[in-house]
This record gives structure tokens, C-alpha cells and sequence, in this order.
């Protein structure tokens, strides 16, 4: 992550946050914490900068786009059994991993066809905690139509809703920075990675990084989307542009590797 | 309601040694070789391996695996093995360092003086390029001093290019000065003239 001078208010309340929560009484003191880990102070203090606002059905024509095309692509590579995987990452508090399950129970035609796995990755442990609870506020379900959010949420204390059970049973959270490929290589590989608006956040040799790893966790024609602002062509050649009616994507070529 | 499966988990990649991993570098197979090259970076003597390994790369993606552990290395065994692909004959290889320079600015920063000062014509001309980066006071300054002092057109030419994205007023009287030098090229009289057009309106609003 980058922070530019116009962030520094941003950053610096956030490091006097966790150093009052630490007891530190100096920036030393604290970067001393950091340095050694102490009580696992390196995650709090990620989870503390990490930027997590998101709500349902985000950017819908990339949704649009996944059922229209991308599915129906990928599953003519698929054999009989084949099931089809799908990566949102980073998912931050979980609404675009549920948005991926509703948008495909309401949008895709052949979603009782394929076992269908959603994978949702975060860097921020505590925003997945949250995601695994499942309970949103009025703010983040905006954007669903009002029948939607009575199929698919039961309210909750305080004016929230609970998605239910059998969603959120169904959506596995899990860490991952994917800067490190030693933590994304874990997740194996996917038919589409959803990765939207975060490496605008990384300086230009950690985005290349993030690239390749992302590369590598697709399947040979598996599909990125970005951020509608973000363009892959200038972080990585790795990849082709593939333009759609509802969202230009990045593909890994069906020529790449068998593994790596 | 229509069933999403519950995920199966799958099992972690097994470790490699690191000799392995770097020993990989050199594998007949690419795709190992990618890997290697991504996996080399936290290894101890990863960067001097990748830079060897880098010499006699001729995959595309391989190289842009290694150019990007090196550039994150950043390391001064890994600067000089990407500023050593400036000098390549490999256009390929020469076009990568360059991107990857772009993104090594902080590591090259204090590099630059001498490389725009280079003995190699195409190193001087590259090394504008990257002045591109640089904050546009210090690029003025770098780039004034190529064109008040390199006998080369072609790399004048390209320190007015970057010029004219980024230079400032402070640019005028060297770029006028290059424009008496280089009075016989059309070319470089025409780009230095459009440059200052464009600069010397801000000076008179500064002034």
C-alpha cells in the first residue's frame, strides 16, 4: 500500500490509534512493536490502514458481464464434472463474494448446472470476521432491489440484515495478500477473480507483483476483472484485453501453462 | 433454493528448497522457470541468481518475472543487473529494464547524473526517459544539463521531449542555447522551438 502526502491525516490518526491501543508512548515504541510483532501488532496495524468500503451488486455490469459471457465462455472448457470457481479478492467485509451467489442465483440459467465455489480473500482479518458474520447495514444494500434483500436477508438487531445461513455457508473467507504469492498460490486457480479497485493502492512494483500472482491463480481463458478505472494493460503484459458488451476484462491466455 | 456447493479445500503448495528454486531458474521449462523467478525473491543470493539467469532469458514472461523480483529486490546487485539490460542488443531485453527502471526509481534515483552522462549514446538516451519520472524541478535540471552539455542530437532530442511534458520555465535558456548548437538539425530546431512555446508563457505569468 501507498500513501501520498494528501493521506498523511489519513495515516497518521490511524498510527495514533494503535499506538494509544498498545500503550506506546512514542512512535519508537511502537515501530519497536512492529518490528518484532508483538501480540501479532504487524496485522492489527494492516487492518487498521486497509480501506474497506463496498456494497452490493458494486459495479453490476461486471456482474452483468459474468453471466452473459464469462460463464458461458468458461464452461465451454469445462468437462462433465468440472465445477467452476470464482475469487473475489479483496472482499473486504463480504458483499461482493454474496453479490457474485445472489447475482448467479438470479441471473445465470445454468447455475443449478455446475458446483459453483466462491472463494473471498482479504488481507484485513477483521473485515473478514465481519464477512463471515454476514450482518449488513441499510448502506450496503443500496443498490439491491427491495425483493432481493427479503429472498436472500432476514433482518437483524439495529436495523441491520443477516444474509442467510445457506449463503453464508456456502461463501469460504479466507487471508491472503496477494502481493505474496506464497499466500495466493494456497487458493489454487480460478475460472474469474473479481480483484477491483486495490491496486490502485500499490506502488508500481508490488502491482506487477500482484499481477503475476493473479495470473498464476487463473486457469488457462480464466477471466480478472478490475476497477472501472483500473487497466491491467499498464501494470502487466500478461494478460489480453477481452471487450464485452457490459465490461472490458483481462484474460490469461488459454496458451498459459498447465501450472505456474 | 438453488444450491451453491460448499467450497472443498484444497492443500497447500509444498515448500521448495532453495536451492531448488534457484537452481530452477535455469530449467527447460518456462513455466518452472516463472515460477522460480517469482519464488527466487526471498532467497538469499536471489538477486546476483536472477540477474545471471536474466543474461540468457529469452521467454518474454519469464524475463518480466525476473525484471519484477528485481525490481522489488531492489538490491544494488539487482539495480546494475537491470540497468545491465540498457546495454543489451536484446531490444526485448532492453525495453524491459527500462519499464522496470521506471518503477525502480527510488533505487536509481541517485544513478541517474552518471547514466545521463554515460559513455553509450543509447544508455544517455534511455536514461531521459526515466528522468520523465522524476519530480519536474529535478528532471529540468537533470535534462538542462544534457542539453548544455551532450554533443549528441539525438540525445538532446529526447531530453526536449521529456521536457516538453515536464519541464519548467527554468528549461528556456538552455533549450535555446541547444537550439544555436544544433542549428543544422530541422528536426531538433523544430522540437526545441515548440518546447519553448509552450514554457515561455509560464515564465512571463511567473515573472
Amino acid at each position: 500500500m501507498i500513501f501520498t502526502e494528501t493521506k498523511r491525516y489519513y495515516v497518521e490518526r490511524r498510527v495514533n490509534e494503535r499506538m494509544a491501543a498498545t500503550g506506546s508512548h512514542s512512535f519508537a515504541g511502537y515501530f519497536g512493536l512492529l518490528r518484532v510483532n508483538t501480540q501479532g501488532e504487524n496485522e492489527h496495524f494492516v487492518n487498521a490502514l486497509t480501506v474497506n468500503e463496498t456494497y452490493f451488486y458494486r459495479e453490476e455490469h461486471q456482474l452483468q458481464c459474468l453471466s452473459k459471457d464469462l460463464l458461458p465462455e468458461r464452461i465451454k472448457k469445462k468437462r462433465g464434472t468440472d465445477g467452476i470457481r470464482i475469487w473475489s479478492v479483496p472482499c473486504s467485509t463480504g458483499e461482493e463474494p454474496y453479490s457474485l451467489a445472489i447475482w448467479l442465483l438470479e441471473n445465470w440459467p445454468l447455475v443449478d448446472h455446475y458446483e459453483i465455489e466462491i472463494v473471498g480473500s482479504d488481507i484485513d482479518t477483521r473485515v473478514l470476521q465481519q464477512a463471515r458474520q454476514g450482518i449488513f447495514g441499510k448502506r450496503a444494500l443500496m443498490r439491491l432491489p427491495p425483493e432481493l434483500v427479503q429472498r436472500y436477508f432476514s433482518p437483524s438487531p439495529d436495523d441491520n440484515w443477516q444474509i442467510l445461513d445457506d449463503l453464508r455457508n456456502s461463501v469460504r473467507f479466507s487471508a491472503a495478500n496477494i502481493v505474496e504469492s506464497a499466500e495466493t498460490r494456497a487458493h489454487g486457480r480460478f475460472d474469474v477473480i473479481f480483484c477491483r479497485n486495490v491496486l490502485i493502492y500499490f506502488d508500481d512494483a508490488s502491482r506487477r507483483a500482484a499481477a503475476e500472482n493473479l495470473y498464476e491463480n487463473l486457469l488457462p481463458g480464466g477471466f480478472i476483472c478490475l476497477g472501472h478505472t483500473e487497466s491491467m494493460s499498464r501494470i502487466s503484459p500478461l494478460f489480453d484485453v477481452r471487450h464485452f458488451a457490459d465490461a472490458i476484462v483481462y484474460q490469461r491466455p488459454l496458451g498459459g501453462a498447465a501450472h505456474g | 433454493m438453488p444450491l451453491i456447493r460448499r467450497p472443498v479445500d484444497r492443500p497447500a503448495e509444498e515448500s521448495r528448497d532453495s536451492g531448488h528454486t534457484l537452481n530452477s531458474l535455469s530449467h527447460p521449462d518456462s513455466d518452472l522457470r516463472w515460477r522460480a523467478a517469482r519464488d527466487a525473491r526471498g532467497l538469499i543470493g536471489a538477486d546476483a541468481a536472477i540477474a545471471a539467469a536474466l543474461l540468457i532469458e529469452k521467454d518474454p514472461r519469464v524475463r518480466e518475472a525476473m525484471f519484477t523480483s528485481l525490481a522489488r529486490l531492489g538490491t544494488p546487485v539487482a539495480v546494475e543487473a537491470v540497468i545491465s539490460g540498457l546495454r543489451s542488443d536484446d531490444a526485448g531485453l532492453r525495453s524491459g529494464a527500462l519499464d522496470t527502471l521506471r518503477i525502480m526509481i527510488p533505487q536509481v534515483h541517485d544513478l541517474l547524473p552518471k547514466l545521463l552522462a554515460d559513455k553509450d549514446t543509447d544508455i544517455r538516451i534511455l536514461s531521459c526517459e526515466l528522468a520523465r519520472s522524476l519530480d519536474g524541478a529535478e528532471a529540468t535540471q537533470l535534462l538542462c544539463r544534457v542539453l548544455d552539455t551532450d554533443p549528441e542530437a539525438n540525445v538532446c532530442a529526447a531530453a526536449v521531449e521529456v521536457l516538453a511534458e515536464v519541464g519548467g520555465p527554468e528549461a528556456l535558456a538552455s533549450l535555446q542555447n541547444c537550439a544555436l548548437k544544433f542549428s543544422g538539425s530541422p528536426f531538433l530546431s523544430f522540437a526545441i522551438s515548440a518546447v519553448i512555446a509552450r514554457l515561455a508563457p509560464q515564465s512571463t505569468t511567473r515573472a
